[in-house]
């Protein structure tokens, strides 16, 4: 705006400077932490600037040296990239679909709603149960195994996100489609999903995002490093006689490394979904 | 053989009956405008003719063969729709030819259509572009030259202008009547606006509350219409309606408040009996300032004069009731005057009170 009081504006400039103090602060002592030596850590009152930089923890985490700690971290980074891949591209194939068909017949959005009732269960209720299946089936600790559990909690949140995205999008276009003789399968994938796109991108960063965040059920459904995902890795880290923070801090930074590599590489389509569900007049 | 026949059609949405039984024959060519204020059931109507929606009873026909579970693909049939419903990722050129593609056309042919469809509407330049980088007028053309291009037994437009501005609007309509000339096709078209529909149409059917209240030609339905809706729908302004009643000796209309005489046609004075309480409907463009030497018929309280160009609107009252005039703006009286009009018997109408049809010529 253009006409706008010294005070308003730096009013709005404070606020956004508070804003990003705040959901930056935590992220920037993450990293100092996992830079600074352990005796700045431990000291009495704390550095909250490193007298000396260190770096070893971010070589004893990336470290391929067989049966090293190194080895396992990278190990469960690889098994959180599978787990949380598969269930994304699982969730991603079941909701549009189903999303579709909700945005489309109203008469079956009670079905949506009672998916999304099954969503609100808090995750401990269902533990049992889902143990004892993953038991029957032989799938305890495995990558799979823990895809279909994420699966059960991407798959209501992308359909619900996808519905509202399908929303947007005129059933004109689709009437215009099917009297110009396409089918329903190209009707969907020369008109709806093109104009779909961005929501499809959003929905499956924010379910990757979802899964790769998960810890309750990766720890209850894994062992060891056939399918153990970086979150119980990082817990394993605090979890000896002796933590050292700085080694945490270290696996957090890792940890938030893939999403947000992948959160920038699908930044364009992401916020166009974000900003105005994609389409355009 | 009638290229659509809509028989008996009727259409009920829970406990809503939107149409309650249609029936209209069109012959090869005709193009049929159906008219009606929103939610008389002209758009549920088109949308049954494409096979969008199922009708609850009754049948179309398109060349004699029933469209009873006829996919729209199947129909031959192409609509243009009031959103345009353009394909937004794709380029102007493959939106139009987005039919014959499905149809599997071969490419060369494909294209030589498009490019044909793209030249009778004038927008060959635009064919590599993508719908977000058309005007409205020319998304419109584009929507047109994709029902154009497949040559279809019946074309379907819903509300195509009601999204364009005045100008524009009224270029398309003539565009799409030089159009139906030409290509000689058979058009059913939907539309609130009346002018669009005695502009364009062959026929009009006015609809009202799911049922078809007229149809016949743009002429019979503005000249003679059957009942009080169609009157006051058709014309702007439309159709002044006075109530009164006839004279005790039966030759002449006394509206309420007694300042209107206008004389009874020996013809009709059968069917409107003496004491009689009627409707007479005069058009404002059928009054006419009453000059010195003539008996006037009619007297206003001149309460407001619109200026609309060629023509001058006089609004007032006759007798409590409102009156509206249409004049040269050079006979345009004073506000707060006495205006006094003649109205010439045989272009009145005259409609029965209680059940709003209009009594027979």
């Amino acid at each position: 705006m253009e006409r706008r009081s010294l005070a308003a504006s730096s009013l709005v400039y404070g606020a956004a400077i508070v804003m990003s103090a705040v959901i930056l602060a935590p992220l920037v002592w993450l990293f100092l932490m996992s830079i600074s030596s352990a005796t700045d850590l431990s000291a009495q009152p704390l550095h909250w600037w490193p007298e000396t930089l260190d770096l070893s923890r971010y070589g004893t985490l990336v470290s391929l040296v067989s049966n090293s700690a190194g080895e396992a971290f990278l190990g469960s980074l690889r098994n959180s990239l599978f787990v949380s891949g598969l269930a994304t591209l699982g969730a991603i194939l079941v909701a549009v679909p189903s999303a579709w068909a909700v945005s489309r017949t109203p008469q079956v959005q009670w079905s949506l709603f009672a998916v999304i009732a099954t969503y609100m269960l808090p995750p401990v209720s269902l533990a049992v149960p889902l143990y004892m299946g993953l038991a029957h089936f032989g799938l305890l600790n495995t990558i799979v195994g823990l895809a279909l559990v994420y699966l059960t909690i991407l798959a209501p949140f992308a359909t619900w996100l996808l519905k509202t995205g399908f929303d947007t999008i005129p059933q004109e276009i689709e009437s215009a489609a099917m009297i110009d003789g396409a089918r329903l399968d190209q009707t969907m994938r020369l008109v709806t999903l093109p104009l779909a796109k961005p929501i499809v991108a959003t929905t499956a960063l924010f379910a990757f995002l979802l899964a790769w965040d998960e810890f309750f059920y990766a720890l209850l459904f894994t062992a060891d490093q056939r399918a153990k995902t970086v979150t119980v890795a990082i817990a394993d880290l605090a979890g000896g006689r002796v933590s050292d923070y700085g080694l945490i801090a270290t696996g957090g930074i890792l940890a938030a490394l893939p999403p947000v590599l992948i959160g920038l590489v699908m930044q364009r389509a992401v916020i166009s979904g974000l900003t105005t569900g994609g389409v355009k007049g | 053989m009638s290229t659509l026949e809509i028989a008996a059609v009727t259409k009920r949405f829970g406990a809503i009956d939107t149409l309650k039984g249609i029936d209209i024959v069109l012959e090869n060519g005709e193009f049929l405008v159906l008219l009606g204020p929103s939610g008389c059931g002209k758009s549920t109507l088109l949308n049954i003719i494409a096979g969008l929606l199922e009708p609850s009873g009754g049948d179309i026909l398109i060349d004699g063969r029933s469209m009873r579970k006829v996919h729209p693909k199947n129909r031959d049939i192409a609509m243009v729709f009031q959103s345009y419903a353009l394909y937004p990722n794709l380029s102007v050129a493959r939106n139009i030819g987005f039919g014959l593609e499905m149809r599997k056309v071969p490419k060369a042919e494909r294209e030589e259509a498009v490019r044909r469809a793209a030249e009778i509407l004038q927008i060959e330049p635009l064919l590599a572009r993508k719908p977000a980088e058309l005007s409205g007028g020319q998304r419109q053309r584009v929507a047109i030259g994709r029902a154009l291009v497949r040559d279809p037994k019946v074309f379907l437009f819903d509300e195509p202008l009601s999204n364009l501005d005045a100008k524009l609007r009224t270029e398309m309509r003539t565009e799409l009547k030089r159009l139906h000339q030409k290509l000689k096709a058979t058009i059913v078209y939907v539309t609130h606006d009346q002018v669009e529909a005695m502009t364009l149409a062959t026929r009009i059917a006015v609809m009202r509350e799911g049922r078809v209240e007229q149809i016949g030609t743009p002429r019979e339905i503005y000249d003679h219409p059957a009942s009080l809706y169609v009157a006051s729908f058709m014309g702007s302004p439309p159709m002044n309606l006075l109530e009164g009643r006839v004279s005790a000796n039966g030759d002449s209309f006394e509206a309420e408040g007694g300042s209107c005489f206008i004389p009874i046609p020996a013809a009709s004075r059968s069917t409107l009996g003496p004491g009689r309480p009627v409707i007479a409907g005069i058009k404002p463009e059928h009054l006419a300032p009453a000059r010195s030497d003539t008996r006037s018929t009619l007297s206003m309280d001149v309460e407001v004069v619109e200026l609309t160009g060629a023509e001058t609107l006089v609004i007032g009252r006759t007798g409590g009731q409102t009156l509206v005039a249409s004049v040269k703006p050079d006979d345009a009286p004073a506000i707060g005057t006495p205006f006094a009009l003649t109205a010439p018997a045989d272009h009145v109408r005259w409609f029965d009170p209680d059940s709003g049809k209009a009594f027979p010529a």
